[in-house]
């Protein structure tokens, strides 16, 4: 590839944000890459699994000073890239840069805001404008590169990792592997659902979601799509934890939140979630760095 | 201007969808088309464009040559006035260093013009940078030449009707002082007089900010007959904004003065800056307080202003407790040490227990240098009670800053009094719930065990160090790495060998892959310190195992560790041969090996070592 991927990565470190061309090329260059990855990516622990981070930049930098520097530590992360934090440029020039460059060792995958219409509406746009002095092409390459994301991961055959929750059309992990994924997510179906769902300890089955997108789906249906497929865990993002992490129905699943003190109001503690390779799950919070 | 231009449809046509991209790569003096690209970005619609052709705008001028730079080039400038802030602070710099480009130092004053209108323009940073560039020009510029173009440019911008350009010529005035005449010399310290007394306050701050840089220039009658009536109006403003700024232009005035002088002309502004009632003035006095103070050499009013400074020590503000307990070393001097123990005992006590936590942290960071002037005895009978409450303060920067400044304590006292309360302070911070306290105290470890040295080390201190190896924490496990080959350092290699690098070691074969890998980086890191024998006899053979270890990430972490290692047993000609029996091998298995990034950091590691 045309351009320095290292000293791209040693600049985003230091906070300074890539030239628009580079932009281009790495991002032409991840499209090829992810390409070639399934929607469902098998991976092997140990792997530290992150939430939400939200163009919280600076707190990024702290999960890697807690966690570990990426290759030596291997990641997943689960989408919510970008959007309400101030720095959503840095967050997905580093991460993509780091994918490109270390692709066993990180792998991302996409959220309900890895898309034109969200991203739109809730800063990234406007911060690439703000960024790139009025040029919309860098929003155009990142917003291409999300429709190649990954939609789910699983951990030795056992653990389940999406970005938000489970689907109605989905009773089969089987199924999800055959979704067409390269397009901008729709208002609906089982792309949709998987990064749009929530949990809700409250009900049975499937229920109607007040996000206006997806379903919340109660802990019989983590049972039977565990049962299914023969799985131990769920790990998904997307929903606000105060104590930066919430375990729910029975230990079967989890909820990782990584971005701390989230739209700088919020005050919330952090988490990220060590899975070993005996499968133990720990989790770290952390706070907003300083 | 007449260089040739490229054809202006290309500018607007590019500025349309994305802006053109100027590729000024090859912009040397010779090549005629990039010179006209440098020219036409200069009117490009895109402000980056601008920006990026006048930092060229040198090699432009060279080009030119310099008459046509003198007569061409600077007058467009001059022209191109009215431009974006960002536009104009770049200008104000490059013009700064244009002497070069206009024919040498006596034709610097054509640059005068138009950094005289970047003085006037209406944001402060260009005003500044302008100013600043006047003023390097002004270094190289003869006397004729600062009389005749400099002196009507600050006569000018001091009767500006705007502010703007009044409050940048305050800062024109000092550099100008020295290379002019006499009679030149008593105009400029009239026209300083008018600023001091401008109706606004703006200006009256700038003049209050440079008066500093006049005094030092000016001759000693003058200090007194036009400094110190400048001063002291300044120092009775009504904006306190005003009488903040006139602390630094204190200081250096009684540096010009004698004993004598100090008390009859100073003594009393000083003592009512002291108690002025507006706290950001009285925390400007309290944080230069030693420079004040020491300047003014009259013994007597060194003891009041001693008293003073006690009085600021109780101050309401806790910014102004926290400015004036940064000064306690030189305070120190200010009267004999009997006075300074007997005076400093009451107000250090409450200062210990200050509701503020910054004032209480700012002690800590200062009290120590006391030390010197309480003698042995007096810092073991009233310091080091005041030291040990302060190690279990509750805010965690108090106790670093106590440990942090254990060496000055160390001097006069010895440790030993205090080791008793250090260990307990010390556990706690380094279990502290904040991962940024555990490591700052794990940044003193080195420096506390070679004050009390490898036995109290051994017995107190080495369990902790190795645990933190094992903190979940990634930095902290990193320092704790380092603070190993610190302490190696420190102790010696024997020492290394019998006691840390067996647990180092022993850690290699940790069910967690994290803590595995911390075995790696200790060993990666200590290389450097410890002996060839010691890589080959033990190192090695612990890496062995990791080589198959079933975890990628491993596996390329002990590539990468082969290049330092190969270093350390290149030292010695006995190990030097397992280079090629053992550590290239190993490589060369890396090499093959399924993961992509343990297959690139082994050839790495072979391309490393293979050139040198």
């Amino acid at each position: 590839m045309g351009v320095d991927i290292d000293s791209c990565i040693e600049r985003l470190y230091l906070g300074q944000i890539l030239e628009e061309r580079e932009v281009e090329q790495v991002c032409r260059a991840l499209r090829l890459l992810l390409a070639e990855e399934a929607n469902v990516v098998a991976i092997s622990a140990p792997v530290t699994v992150i939430g939400d981070v939200h163009g919280q930049f600076y707190d990024l930098l702290e999960i890697f000073s807690i966690g570990g520097r990426c290759p030596d530590t291997n990641y997943l992360f689960l989408g919510d890239y970008v959007d309400r934090g101030h720095h959503s440029v840095e967050t997905i020039s580093l991460l993509a840069c780091l994918k490109l460059r270390y692709p066993q060792r990180i792998h991302l995958l996409r959220g309900n805001h890895e898309s034109r219409n969200i991203t739109k509406t809730y800063g990234f746009y406007a911060e690439c404008i703000h960024k790139y002095k009025g040029s919309a092409q860098t929003w155009h390459e990142f917003t291409e590169v999300f429709d190649y994301l990954a939609l789910a991961v699983t951990i030795d055959d056992s653990i389940f990792c999406v970005h938000g929750g489970l689907s109605p059309s989905i009773q089969h992990v089987d199924q999800l592997r055959v979704v067409d994924r390269f397009e901008e997510i729709p208002h609906e179906g089982a792309l949709a659902d998987i990064l749009w769902s929530d949990p809700d300890a409250e009900i049975r089955g499937f229920g109607r979601s007040q996000r206006g997108a997806g379903y919340t789906f109660g802990g019989d249906v983590v049972e039977r799509f565990l049962h299914i497929n023969g799985m131990s865990h769920i790990l998904r993002a997307h929903q606000l934890c105060m104590e930066g992490y919430l375990v729910q129905f029975n230990d079967r699943l989890s909820t990782v939140w990584s971005a701390p003190n989230y739209c700088y109001r919020c005050g919330n503690v952090a988490s990220l979630l060590k899975v070993d390779p005996y499968l133990q799950r720990d989790f770290i919070t952390f706070e907003a760095a300083p | 201007m007449s260089v040739d231009s490229a054809p202006p449809a290309a500018s607007a046509a590019g500025a349309a969808a994305v802006a053109p991209h100027y590729d000024f790569q090859d912009a040397q003096s010779g090549d005629l088309g990039a010179l006209a690209a440098i020219a036409d970005a200069m009117k490009s619609d895109s402000l980056a464009d601008r920006l990026e052709s006048l930092k060229r705008l040198g090699v432009l001028a060279l080009a030119m040559g310099e008459e046509r730079t003198r007569e061409e080039l600077v007058p467009f400038l001059d022209e191109s006035i009215d431009d974006e802030d960002e536009l104009l602070l770049s200008l104000a710099e490059v013009l700064g260093d244009f002497v070069q480009y206009v024919g040498g130092p006596k034709y610097a004053y054509v640059l005068l013009r138009p950094l005289e209108n970047l003085a006037a323009a209406e944001e402060t940073v260009v005003r500044e940078k302008a100013v600043e560039s006047i003023n390097k020009l002004v270094e190289v510029m003869d006397q004729p030449q600062v009389e005749e173009f400099l002196i009507p440019t600050i006569a000018r911008l001091s009767s500006g009707e705007w502010f703007t350009s009044r409050s940048s010529a305050a800062g024109l005035y000092a550099a100008a002082y020295g290379k002019v005449t006499d009679a030149i010399q008593a105009k400029l310290r009239a026209g300083y007089d008018a600023l001091c007394k401008d109706e606004t306050p703006m200006i009256r701050r700038a003049a209050a900010a440079n008066l500093e840089g006049l005094v030092a220039r000016i001759e000693k009658d003058h200090v007194v007959s036009f400094a110190i009536p400048n001063f002291r109006r300044l120092a009775g403003d009504d904006q306190d904004s005003v009488r903040l700024l006139t602390v630094e232009p204190l200081v250096a005035i009684t540096k010009r003065l004698d004993t004598d002088e100090c008390r009859q002309l100073l003594g009393e502004s000083v003592q009512r800056l002291c108690v002025d009632k507006s706290w950001r003035v009285r925390y400007m006095v309290a944080d230069h307080f030693v420079a004040v103070a020491t300047n003014v050499k009259d013994r007597g009013l060194q003891d009041e202003l001693f008293g003073v400074a006690i009085a600021l020590m109780h101050d309401n503000e806790a910014e102004v407790r926290g400015a004036i307990c940064t000064q306690l070393d030189g305070l120190a001097d200010l009267a004999p040490p009997d006075a300074i123990v007997a005076r400093l005992q009451g107000p250090l006590q409450e200062l210990v227990d200050d509701p503020s936590q910054h004032v209480r942290a700012t002690l800590a960071k200062h009290i120590g240098a006391l030390c010197r002037v309480f003698g042995k005895d007096g810092s073991i009978t009233h310091l080091l009670p005041l030291l040990l409450r302060l190690l279990k303060d509750s805010f965690p920067d108090v106790r670093l800053n106590i440990i942090s400044k254990l060496d000055a304590v160390d001097r006069v006292v010895g440790i030993d009094s205090l080791s008793q309360s250090l260990l307990p302070a010390i556990v706690e911070l380094a279990e502290d719930k904040q991962w940024r306290v555990r490591l700052a105290i794990i940044d003193y470890v080195p420096l506390i065990a070679s004050q009390l040295g490898v036995h109290f080390f051994d017995e107190q201190l080495s369990n902790l160090c190795m645990s933190w190896l094992g903190d979940p924490v990634f930095s902290i496990r990193e320092a704790a790495t380092t603070n190993l080959k610190k302490l190696t350092d420190v102790f010696g290699v024997d020492w290394a060998r019998a006691t840390i690098i067996p647990k180092i070691l022993a850690m290699a074969t940790h069910p967690n892959y994290l803590y595995r890998m911390t075995t790696i980086f200790a060993i990666t890191t200590i290389a450097p310190s410890v002996t060839p024998e010691i890589v080959r006899d033990l190192i090695l053979p612990a890496l062995e195992g990791l080589v198959t270890d079933p975890i990628p990430n491993i596996r390329f972490n002990v590539a990468k560790s082969m290049e330092p290692l190969t270093a350390a047993l290149r030292r010695s000609p006995e190990t030097a041969p397992l280079e090629g029996s053992v550590i290239r091998p190993t490589l060369a298995r890396l090499e093959e090996d399924s993961d992509p990034d343990v297959r690139f950091f082994a050839h790495r590691s072979l391309l490393a070592i293979g050139s040198a």
